[in-house]
């Protein structure tokens, strides 16, 4: 027998620590306004997920999880098959969400395979969050895409140096063309080339210190920017994703009525069309009785500017002022509102929801985003596309 | 008169004395390298609205350097959500907050330890433990609890000791030293009335089986069973860590 093997035998002998969860989550969207190129008012979603967490040893574990998903706007493929790379178009109809193994001695820890990587420390923008692409699809609402990675965490609980190396980008999903989180764009007739993706891999450290009075952490990283820069020979378009080398810091600090949270982080490129900038956020948080508060700044600083044509939410939701309040109202029932407001007033996005867990299982929410302002905002360009929405959750 | 302040002066601190020794023989009794149960949640909200929740605690280490985790298990939306608790013997402790949906940690600042843990009538800082060495106690008299004759201990935490409460009462049982009662105030008011019963001998541990927390202004309790109770289980001290709460998910 291999000797490999004898561990995860003995683990499924055992029948240790096995646990799993997951949930069937029904959408509806509803938009008051046609937009450019999409005259869809209503669009519904389904997403069944599933995740699944064993414990070999108390040195090894494996988790890993699915997402099977539909929807009735074509922003998920209708192709069978189970994808991997998150690097299709449109979202997949059957995806490995993750599958990771971790080892952990002492103070060594080690996961390798599909997995999560979150950065930074606060809220609404990280800058330093370079692990961790989105699906843009709708750009105000995205969730995080898992990338292929090995990371390497050693340290006690006051300081810990994280190293991460992935041998391929996953890019940022991105608005599609012929619908209407393409903002204006959608009225243009663009045809789309095959995206230009880079070859080589990336790279990442991280060290964290967790002090009695302040927890802070400095980064670094080398490898691709997840959001695309545009070459354009109209009507062609090609997304390509340049080097992108960053140096950032975050920083929370609990003071007497909130806690003081900031982030900033500088990129470079080697690529000649590519900005060079700093982006930076300062947030006080404070929980107080039901209320959850958070109110910062978003801000952007260009030390190099090439002018091309891109698309990163990161850099258009700066400038601005943040803010996100939550209330529970009780053990059932929460209300949440967040908001984004452009320093220069020309965009605004604020979206209010109300939520109801009912027994053990389901949960209904309720809300409404509203967006304003200008075509040459990037928030302010997709101002026909406030919507209400209907959502109805089975977790298990 | 001026003999009598005297003795008044030494009676009061041969009582805080006698207080603190009762709280230190308690807490020794209680004393194990290690804990883990799985604890089966009732919370009853204002209009009788019930609903259930159950999470697993696991603590390493004993009063004044204990480490605890509390991990939900269910419902199914809340599955994975978890809390690391850091007790010190001389300040207030740390804690962080484990996210699965978000995959991310939060510290509990402690200005904000007198929220409610995630729906429940518990507070941060009523998960936290209260080590002997920060609090100022005094005897006040005795009162039976469930038919058990109590001492009851007034406990005003010291300076540096950060705390929601300006003053906590403590029934301490007189037969097995268990705390039978707490009720925590803030001035003069009963913010929080913690009632511990069911007291059963576990592994020569004598160990309230079911507590009952209630939130005084909101009108809403909390019932917590205590199930699979068991002391001195080998845990390992790298799982009680910010890394800890993120590799078990």
């Amino acid at each position: 027998m291999k000797p490999w093997l004898l561990p995860l035998i003995s683990g499924l002998a055992l029948g240790q620590d096995f646990t799993e969860r997951g949930f069937l989550d029904t959408t509806g969207t509803f938009y008051p306004q046609a937009a450019p190129g999409d005259s869809g008012h209503a669009l519904g979603e389904a997403l069944f997920r599933y995740e699944a967490f064993y414990k070999v040893t108390p040195r090894l574990r494996f988790a890993g999880g699915i997402d099977a998903r539909t929807d009735s706007h074509r922003q998920v493929e209708r192709e069978a098959g189970l994808a991997w790379w998150d690097r299709n178009r449109q979202r997949t109809a059957l995806e490995v969400r993750r599958l990771i193994a971790t080892f952990s001695a002492g103070k060594l820890t080690v996961e390798a395979g599909k997995q999560f990587i979150r950065w930074g420390r606060t809220d609404i923008l990280t800058p330093t969050d370079r692990f961790a692409p989105r699906d843009y699809l709708n750009v105000v609402e995205n969730d995080f895409l898992a990338i292929t990675a090995a990371r390497v965490t050693y340290g006690s609980l006051a300081n810990s140096i994280e190293l991460v190396f992935s041998p391929r980008l996953t890019p940022s999903r991105v608005p599609l063309l012929n619908q209407r989180w393409a903002g204006p764009a959608a009225a243009l007739a663009i045809n789309e080339a095959r995206p230009d993706f880079p070859g080589g891999p990336q790279f990442g450290a991280r060290w964290n210190h967790i002090g009695s009075t302040a927890e802070y952490a400095l980064s670094f990283y080398n490898g691709y920017d997840h959001q695309p820069l545009y070459r354009a020979a109209l009507p062609t378009v090609q997304r390509f994703y340049p080097q992108m080398r960053m140096y950032g810091g975050d920083v929370a600090i609990p003071l007497s009525l909130f806690t003081f949270k900031a982030e900033a982080a500088y990129f470079t490129s080697t690529n000649k069309q590519s900005d060079e900038y700093v982006l930076y956020v300062a947030q006080l948080e404070r929980q107080a009785g039901e209320w959850f508060l958070v109110g910062g700044y978003t801000g952007q600083a260009v030390t190099l500017g090439r002018s091309t044509q891109g698309f990163s939410p990161e850099r258009g939701f700066t400038r601005a002022f943040t803010a996100h309040a939550g209330y529970t109202i009780d053990t059932n029932r929460s209300l949440a509102l967040e908001a984004a407001v452009r320093q220069d007033a020309h965009g605004a996005w604020v979206k209010a929801e109300y939520s109801e867990a009912f027994g053990q299982h389901w949960r209904m929410t309720v809300g409404y985003v509203w967006i304003y302002g200008s075509d040459a905002d990037f928030l302010g360009q997709f101002h026909r596309n406030s919507s209400a929405i209907l959502d109805l959750r089975y977790s298990f | 008169m001026r003999a009598l302040t005297g003795a008044l002066i030494a009676a009061a601190i041969a009582y805080g004395q006698e207080a603190r020794q009762i709280v230190e023989e308690s807490q020794r009794r209680a004393r194990a390298n290690s804990q883990r149960y799985e604890g089966d949640l009732e919370v009853i909200g204002a209009g009788s609205k019930v609903s259930r929740k159950t999470w697993e605690s696991a603590r390493i280490g004993s009063f004044g350097n204990s480490k605890t985790v509390l991990r939900f298990t269910a419902p199914s939306e809340v599955k994975g959500v978890a809390l690391l608790v850091i007790n010190h013997r001389d300040r207030s402790s740390d804690q962080w907050m484990w996210t699965p949906a978000v995959g991310r940690d939060r510290r509990i600042a402690l200005q904000d330890r007198s929220t409610r843990f995630f729906g429940t009538d518990f507070s941060f800082e009523d998960l936290e433990e209260r080590d002997a060495d920060q609090y100022d106690y005094r005897l006040t008299g005795e009162e039976p609890q469930d038919g058990a004759a109590c001492w009851v201990i007034e406990a005003r935490p010291r300076q540096g000791k950060t705390s929601q409460y300006t003053l906590s009462r403590i029934w301490i049982r007189k037969d097995n030293y268990v705390a039978a009662q707490y009720e925590n105030m803030v001035k003069d008011q009963v913010a929080r009335r913690l009632h511990q019963s069911v007291i059963e001998n576990v592994q020569g541990i004598w160990t309230a089986r079911r507590l009952e927390i209630t939130d005084v202004r909101r009108n809403s309790r909390t019932i917590l069973r205590i199930e699979k109770l068991a002391y001195n289980i080998p845990l390992k001290d790298d799982d009680f860590t910010v890394l800890g709460l993120r590799r078990e998910q």
